[in-house]
């Protein structure tokens, strides 16, 4: 017994496990194989220990941020950096967000920052349709995320649970910009021609790559990481000749009440300059909100691309008065 | 009374007070958490998952058995290193392995076809994939329970009567109280897992309940109304336990000593062998597809730069949180297997906390322990013990009341009567006559800790997370190779915390 205690002793004491004057703590819906590096980055700029917790695939963008909110009542979290825009709008909506104009923001354009600096926006991505190029002739590839419905495709498209991640940012500005009729008869349906609904767009991505679906609908980073991996996957920009692709912003909320407000102001400066944009579009393939940042080849701007003209903040307001309909629709 | 009042304290500190902390969420819900019970669907869904736990603790129970029985007690070459491989899965979150099925047998898999991924994303790959992960947890319960038993009855039974005989009147009775254990656990497992439904596609009661935790909107209160239904299930599962244990529990545990022959499988030596190793192989199939996966992509050689403090904190919180769990099982688990009323409600309590979905106990963890007079502790990796205490206190208390069961009461009241006070008949008698089992209790328990997942997401300290928390956060999107090499380091940590422990084990049984 003496040893176990001993043991137990020299793991929960050993140095590493010490915290230090200087640290920030952050909740970041962002993939941690992408965040994380530049974490590191700012502790070796700054001395400052980031302390961090990240979502996991199946609970993104929303692990995190309920996280947040079951702990309002005594703040962990320091900064919040969302992988999508609409989060904070419910973090502001529970007066959750510290309002902070970063000096960094200044040459962020303008319609991606809030005017009182409760939330501001970077590096974006889009959703995107993953093809199969094995199961889908060049004739037939898919244009619109509403050939998830086609008939010709029955039983061979995915998307992601719209309860979680980045599918239900996806679903409710769909509700937004079509109105509730049309939306509805969308999912409607989309579960009529069998759409596998699955845990989440990493397995919508592991089920196109392998040929499981032919097609399916997916963030830019999982098509970027399906190619990245050989897999034979065709990255499509939906609705180009429509209403356009949904654009996703990452965004920083500095938390009310938070345990170290000066070192979250400092970790907000450093995710907000154009370095981190540019590490973001070369790791992440995330888009720079910035014009010029340099972008590697194969990756497209948000100028590039037809994007969806859609507020954020009402989708926001559409995405929890949807939840319950779309809760029945997953069968939960 | 003393000591039992402080180890029931802990339960109630932990187990108790998270979820006594929800139900006064419950009318803050108001209507919408009526309306959860009232609405069809969770109740099809609950019917739903108890059928598929059902499914799955009779497959576990049918493969468990007889290799339990297999292992401890006959010649079959290469036994124990047959334990070793077949119980390698249950000490890897079960998700891992589902996505290793899948390098397998999905549609693009090592083994894959259509087919086989039809087969793997249903009701029928659940119940495969979740048997085949937990099965080893009734193999070991089986093989630990008949290892421990007192040679002089099968000896006497021998005698006179056949191996099968034997085996079906005297082994699989006197192991009746660990097989109870291990089919408690497995349907409670099963009935709470959520990672492997949710990747295979098959809804599950735990799924609607995380859905209104981990999803688009927070409701903690909607959430615990969900629960409600699964306190019934507890008790039934307690109901059902004790029935099946108490009957038919008598003293194993004598002075005889466990050494004995083995029994001869004879001319069945070469067909027994082929199926139990291919029962095995078949279990730990997954972790070749990982390891495979791993090593072709360079994932190891990548570990240093990825791997993080996840192993200390694994481990470290494991070893703490199991010798409490243990401790306090050895006094409830005693209490419990002696009839004292106060051990059995805490019990029953301890039941509901591990049966009750993993999100749930972990938003009432957040409710209770994320405050201010709590000082430091809600941030720091003492959130962890206290969350794999208040979740796994049931693996003491369960692991030392089968033990004590089959040991004699005569000892105890010797002592009693002598005027030895209980702590003194507690570390003198009970813990000394037990010491094997409550040995594998503390091993089964760090186990348990070690492999959690679905609890510490839900709150682990930012910059502290657990081994699995790591491998599933980087799961998104990092690169496969990497997790795959995370998984492996999971599986060796973890053997070699069994390896130290089965050591540790045989050591006091030779003693």
């Amino acid at each position: 017994m003496k040893r176990i205690v001993l043991l137990a002793a020299l793991v929960l004491l050993n140095p590493a496990c010490k915290r230090t004057a200087q640290e920030v703590v952050v909740y970041t819906s962002v993939d941690q194989v992408f965040s994380e590096p530049i974490f590191k980055e700012f502790e070796r700029k700054s001395g400052i220990t980031v302390r961090a917790v990240f979502d996991t695939e199946e609970t993104k963008s929303t692990g995190v941020l309920n996280r947040l909110i079951a702990e309002s009542q005594h703040p962990q979290a320091d900064v919040f950096w969302a992988n999508d825009p609409v989060r904070p709008f419910l973090l502001v909506k529970r007066s959750l967000a510290q309002p902070y104009l970063s000096p960094s923001a200044a040459d962020i354009p303008a319609t991606f920052r809030a005017a009182d600096g409760t939330w501001t926006d970077f590096a974006a991505r889009a959703r995107v349709l993953l093809v199969n190029k094995k199961r889908v002739s060049p004739a037939e590839m898919p244009r619109s995320i509403r050939d998830l419905s086609n008939p010709r495709w029955k039983g061979q498209t995915a998307i992601a649970n719209p309860l979680f991640g980045t599918t239900t940012m996806h679903i409710a500005a769909l509700f937004t910009m079509w109105g509730e009729e049309q939306a509805r008869a969308f999912l409607t349906a989309l579960r009529a021609n069998n759409a596998r609904i699955v845990s989440s767009n990493g397995e919508v991505k592991r089920l196109v790559a392998t040929g499981e679906t032919a097609f399916g609908l997916a963030d830019t980073d999982d098509g970027f990481e399906a190619v990245k991996e050989g897999a034979p996957v065709e990255v499509v920009y939906p609705d180009q000749e429509g209403m356009g692709a949904l654009v996703m912003p990452t965004s920083t909320v500095l938390v009310k009440g938070g345990p170290h407000p000066e070192t979250g102001r400092k970790l907000v400066d450093y995710l907000l300059t154009p370095d981190v944009e540019r590490r973001m579009a070369e790791s992440a393939a995330h888009m720079p909100l910035r014009p010029d940042v340099p972008v590697p080849p194969g990756l497209k701007r948000v100028s590039d691309i037809k994007a969806m003209q859609v507020d954020y903040a009402r989708v926001a307001t559409d995405m929890e008065r949807i939840e319950p309909w779309l809760r029945q629709w997953v069968g939960l | 009374m003393l000591v039992l009042s402080a180890a029931g304290a802990v339960v109630l500190l932990t187990s108790a007070l998270p979820l006594a902390r929800l139900l006064t969420e419950i009318p803050g819900a108001g209507a919408a958490a009526l309306s959860v019970l009232s609405a069809f669907r969770p109740w099809l869904l609950l019917i739903r998952s108890l059928m598929l736990a059902a499914a799955v603790t009779a497959c576990a129970i049918a493969i468990g058995v007889p290799l339990g029985l297999l292992i401890a007690r006959t010649d079959l070459p290469g036994r124990r290193a047959l334990w070793m491989v077949h119980a390698f899965p249950m000490f890897l979150p079960p998700f891992l392995l589902a996505l290793g099925w899948f390098q397998l047998f999905g549609r693009e898999g090592f083994l894959g076809g259509e087919v086989t991924a039809r087969l793997l994303f249903s009701e029928v790959g659940l119940v495969a994939v979740l048997a085949l992960t937990f099965s080893p947890v009734v193999t070991s319960m089986m093989a630990l329970a008949l290892l421990g038993m007192d040679a002089s009855l099968e000896e006497a039974a021998r005698v006179a009567a056949r191996p099968w005989r034997v085996a079906t009147r005297i082994l699989l009775p006197a192991a009746r109280p660990a097989l109870g254990l291990a089919a408690i656990l497995v349907f409670a497992l099963s009935v709470s897992e959520l990672g492997v439904p949710m990747f295979l596609r098959v809804d599950v009661f735990p799924a609607a309940v995380f859905a209104r935790l981990g999803g688009i909107r927070y409701a903690p209160g909607e959430a615990f109304a969900l629960v409600v239904p699964l306190m019934p299930v507890a008790i039934g599962l307690l109901f059902l336990e004790r029935r099946l244990v108490g009957a038919g529990s008598f003293a194993v545990a004598g002075l005889r000593g466990m050494s004995r022959a083995p029994i001869p499988l004879g001319h069945w030596h070469p067909a027994l062998a082929a199926v139990s190793w291919s029962i095995a192989v078949a279990g730990a199939l997954p972790l070749g597809a990982l390891a495979l996966r791993g090593a072709r992509g360079r994932g190891f050689g990548q570990l240093p730069q990825w791997i993080g403090l996840a192993p200390w904190t694994s481990l470290g919180t494991a070893v703490v949180a199991a010798t409490v769990i243990v401790a306090v099982g050895l006094v409830l688990g005693h209490g419990v297997a002696r009839r004292l009323r106060g051990a059995s409600m805490l019990d029953a309590l301890a039941v509901l906390a591990f049966v009750t979905p993993a999100s749930v106990l972990g938003v009432g963890l957040i409710a209770v322990w994320n405050h201010p007079a709590m000082g430091g502790l809600y941030a720091s990796v003492a959130i962890l013990i206290v969350g794999y205490i208040a979740r796994y206190a049931v693996v003491g208390i369960r692991a030392v009341a089968s033990v004590v069961l089959q040991s004699p009461v005569h000892l105890e009241e010797a002592a009693a009567a002598a005027g030895a006070r209980f702590w003194r008949r507690l570390t003198r008698i009970i813990l000394p006559v037990n010491l094997r089992g409550v040995a594998a209790g503390l091993l089964l328990a760090m186990v348990f800790c070690l492999r959690d997942f679905e609890t510490a997401v839900l709150y682990y300290p930012p910059g502290r997370e657990p081994l699995p928390v790591r491998i599933f956060t980087l799961e998104a999107n990092g690169p496969p190779p990497v997790v795959a090499a995370l998984a492996l380091s999971h599986v060796v940590l973890t053997a070699f915390v069994v390896a130290g422990g089965s050591l540790l084990v045989l050591r006091r049984r030779r003693a």
